[in-house]
């Protein structure tokens, strides 16, 4: 009967490489275990990634609600006017330059801006102020907060002026009425402007409501006495992501004392805000991978403890302690492939809905968000590459020195107690 | 204290081999300066009560324990010598173990057993399948290939642990009680295919034993007490 089966008979598979076929089948000596296992590798890397692409969703639309709402995603600036905001430190001829930024690579559109604090008076009210003077055409192409007001329309011609909500209250003024503005010009001489209001803006951030008003640029450069001058350029770029970039490529060539900085060097307090919170996030993630890796070491505990007498025969036919270790390390890598799966299976479809349908705010944050930031009502989960391989990679490091730690025990292993072992 | 001689060649050459286990802090003496010698080609019973030193004496020839005292080589190597990893590979080239309770790979095939220690070995893929199938098939379980352990008998595990032993041409095969879990019919076979491994293709066999039928399969007969030789016959 033996002799039925002739030597070289062997079966297709048979080139296959048995340490993985081994570690496969090993798994599944204990399925409860396995699953188990890889269903804690899947609960972290599924809730860790749900989490970090609605984190980076959210991220996107607070930058976005910073950068695209008013500062722009790249701001150029006199170097001096960042370190003293003297008004006379104003960037010269500035219409050349807005069109040769605009025509650097990731550059979309440019807007400059002049930045002059006044007295603001009606009748015999009177505040301080800050008067924005700006390109209208260009400042709609570059950023959200002058696409509409929250009543009368945008200051469009010289003379006209929007005014934020707090400052018309404080002023008593409404749409209609006029705003007197006494400064001082860049020669130090009175520069004072006219104009009616023809809007009130109300954007819910204090700073911006409380003391800004908006005029065209040609009428506040005439008034304070500029000429082709701007305190300002904001830019908005291709991509947000791009921002210390292009920012970095900006200055290789700029007229001598402009700096262009990214908006996170901008908006310092932004981009502190979300590490600050990204911190929080890994922390939480962080703790959360460390107890999946305290019971994956528990299952490789219990695989050694149970399979000693088999380590003792592999060591006694000559295998080496590393060669164990690494059948062990492969059975852990199969452990972590079953949770990805898992977790891409369960996880990656609601992830994928949210990315797509997005996360509804709600009626009241969503009139807030919407008539005061001019953000979307919905939050979308944001997919991509630092979301998708943050937690997988970090979790199949866990897994593999989570399933080392248990297993450097077989170093220490003699084959002649092991075998013994029941 | 021998009066076989040693013809063909040396396997295995023990010179005053002792082992001391430290029990609850007790020392026991399993090996008290054993002189042994082992000819190639020949099959040896060690036998004894329990605890007169014959599985003792058996894993220090295999590299598995050492020795406090005293020399072994096998095949002219010093084991005593070696490194853990040097061990390793002795003991991978050199020697077939056969355990009491066979020791095969539950989620392998009877097949892929016997593969899995040439793999170890670095023997390409084509040429241990074709080994692996020649090794069952000479065992008279080339039919049982794609079984796994928990699908065989005791004794078809039996062979299928033999095949895995001798499919590397080891110098000795080591068996340490190898007929202790099965029936005297099963164990009759056993040893007739152990002979016959022995007679027809010259493999060294050394095994440890209480069973009377094992030692009359063997051709010389040496008995331990209270770690020493006191017996050294042939059969």
């Amino acid at each position: 009967m033996a002799e039925a089966v002739a030597a070289g008979d062997a079966p297709a598979d048979s080139a296959r490489p048995l340490m993985p076929a081994i570690a496969w089948r090993n798994l599944w000596r204990n399925r409860r275990r396995t699953w188990l296992s890889a269903g804690a590798v899947a609960f972290a890397v599924g809730l860790t990634g749900f989490a970090m692409s609605m984190q980076a969703g959210m991220y996107g639309t607070q930058i976005d609600s910073a950068t695209a709402f008013f500062a722009g995603h790249v701001q150029l600036k006199r170097q001096d006017y960042i370190d003293r905001s003297r008004f006379e430190h104003t960037i010269d001829d500035v219409t050349t330059l807005v069109r040769d930024l605009e025509s650097r690579p990731g550059v979309v559109a440019v807007a400059p801006r002049v930045e002059a604090f006044a007295l603001a008076s009606v009748d015999d009210r009177s505040f301080g102020a800050q008067v924005l003077g700006v390109d209208l055409e260009r400042e709609r192409r570059t950023v959200r907060f002058f696409n509409r007001v929250a009543e009368g329309r945008m200051a469009e011609q010289p003379g006209e002026v929007v005014v934020g909500s707090a400052l018309a209250r404080n002023l008593s003024v409404n749409v209609g009425g006029e705003v007197v503005v006494l400064g001082a010009g860049k020669e130090g001489g009175v520069a004072a402007m006219a104009a009616t209001v023809t809007g009130i803006f109300n954007t819910g951030m204090a700073d911006f409501d409380r003391s800004l008003m908006v005029a065209p640029m040609a009428a506040v450069q005439e008034a304070f006495g500029l000429g082709d001058e701007a305190h300002t350029l904001v830019a908005r770029i291709a991509d947000v992501d791009d921002s210390r970039e292009v920012a970095a490529a900006l200055n290789a060539d700029l007229p001598p004392g402009v700096v262009a900085r990214s908006w996170q060097a901008a908006l310092p307090e932004i981009s502190q805000a979300i590490e600050v919170d990204a911190l929080g996030g890994v922390l939480v993630y962080a703790i959360i991978m460390l107890v999946v890796a305290f019971s994956v070491v528990n299952t490789f505990i219990m695989t050694i403890f149970e399979r000693t007498q088999e380590f003792g025969m592999l060591r006694a036919i000559g295998m080496r302690p590393g060669t164990i270790m690494g059948m062990l390390q492969i059975e852990a890598f199969f452990i972590w492939l079953l949770g990805i799966g898992l977790a891409l299976a369960v996880a990656g479809p609601v992830v994928f809905w949210l990315s797509v349908q997005g996360f509804y705010l709600g009626e009241a944050m969503s009139e807030l968000a919407g008539q005061q930031l001019f953000l979307p009502d919905r939050l979308h989960a944001k997919v991509n590459a630092v979301v998708l391989l943050t937690s997988p990679l970090i979790m199949l490091a866990g897994v593999q020195i989570a399933a080392l730690i248990p297993s450097l025990r077989i170093r220490r292993l003699r084959a002649v107690l092991a075998l013994r072992a029941e | 204290m021998s009066d076989v001689s040693v013809g063909n060649g040396v396997v295995v050459d023990c010179a005053g081999v002792s082992r001391t286990y430290q029990e609850d802090a007790v020392p026991v003496h399993a090996l008290r300066g054993v002189d042994f010698q082992f000819a190639r080609g020949d099959f040896v019973s060690l036998s004894g009560p329990s605890g007169s030193g014959k599985s003792t004496l058996l894993n220090l020839i295999g590299g598995l324990d050492r020795a406090d005292a005293g020399t072994i080589a096998v095949d002219g190597v010093a084991v005593n010598a070696l490194s853990e990893s040097e061990l390793s590979d002795l003991r991978l080239h050199k020697i077939g173990f056969v355990f009491q309770s066979y020791n095969l790979i539950p989620v392998l095939s009877a097949q892929e057993n016997v593969e899995f220690i040439m793999q170890l070995q670095g023997v390409a893929p084509g040429e241990r399948a074709e080994r692996a199938v020649e090794s069952l098939a000479s065992l008279g379980i080339g039919e049982l290939a794609h079984r796994r352990p928990g699908e065989l008998s005791g004794g078809q595990q039996q062979r299928v642990a033999i095949a895995r032993a001798i499919v590397t041409h080891p110098v000795l095969l080591l068996a340490d009680e190898p007929s202790a879990n099965l029936d005297s019919g099963t164990t009759e076979e056993l040893l007739k295919l152990l002979r016959r491994l022995n007679d027809d293709r010259g493999i060294s066999i050394l095994t440890a034993t209480h069973d009377p039928m094992v030692m009359g399969y063997a051709k010389r007969r040496v008995v331990l007490r209270d770690g020493a030789i006191v017996e050294d016959s042939a059969n």
